[in-house]
């Protein structure tokens, strides 16, 4: 499941670099303001029906200040510049949904690690991980390494694509 | 500001002539077989020989 679409404890969340738009569900009264303002990113038909990458921040904002209830709020991701939001951001949490401001902690909730077996190929591992070779320990973070599935690497314990010209097949 | 660091999700352990042995918060996606799974542990081959691949099956040892 994307992580941008799970569910938390105040209904769904989509997230852009910039900002968090909140999704309350029940709330929703289908003025339809969303979608005819801006179908790129809120499309009812599409799952999930928020695409955060179809317009720009500025756009989103400006849409989801549209919304008459609480069914759409949004958002800095960056706490600090939500301090100073003014009260002209009708539909910012501070107003509509004081009770996410503190949901700091859940919004940072970093995405599990990413563990792909390639074909005829590595393992390739991202995201934020200890890795422990022997008496090393090393802390990776948002990282990436390419670990070797097929033996004969030079370079072990990584890959150093050797499976090629071997004929790996796993 | 107050610095944020990532805490680790997952353990990778690098097993000296044996597997990939990782613990924690993780997905798993196997490409080859189109398999997806998020268990707490598991142990991946390393030298190729496995019968049960991408999984350890013991044979490095053989």
């Amino acid at each position: 499941m994307d992580k941008d679409d799970k569910h938390f404890s105040g209904g769904k969340r989509y997230r852009n670099k910039d900002i968090t738009v909140y999704w309350k569900p029940s709330a929703c009264v289908h003025a339809s303001y969303c979608y005819r303002e801006l179908i790129e990113v809120f499309d009812p038909s599409r799952r999930p029906w928020v695409d955060m990458e179809g317009s720009t921040t500025e756009k989103i904002i400006e849409v989801v200040n549209l919304c008459p209830t609480d069914a759409l709020s949004w958002k800095y991701n960056d706490e600090e510049k939500n301090e100073d939001v003014r009260a002209d951001q009708y539909n910012h949490v501070k107003f509509r949904r004081p009770e996410l401001m503190q949901a700091n902690n859940e919004a940072n909730e970093t995405a599990p690690v990413s563990v792909k077996v390639m074909i005829d190929g590595p393992i390739v591992i991202k995201g934020d991980f200890d890795m422990i070779n022997g008496s090393n320990r090393k802390e990776v973070r948002d990282g990436l390494i390419s670990i070797c599935r097929c033996g004969v690497s030079d370079h072990q314990p990584f890959c150093d694509g050797r499976h090629r010209k071997t004929g790996f097949n796993g | 500001m107050e610095e944020k660091i990532n805490k680790a999700q997952a353990v990778v352990e690098i097993i000296e002539f044996g597997p990939l042995k990782i613990t924690g918060k993780f997905i798993l996606k196997d490409l080859k077989r189109n398999k997806e799974e998020s268990p707490d542990e598991i142990w991946l081959c390393r030298c190729g020989k496995s019968n049960d691949k991408p999984y350890c099956d013991g044979s490095h040892k053989k």
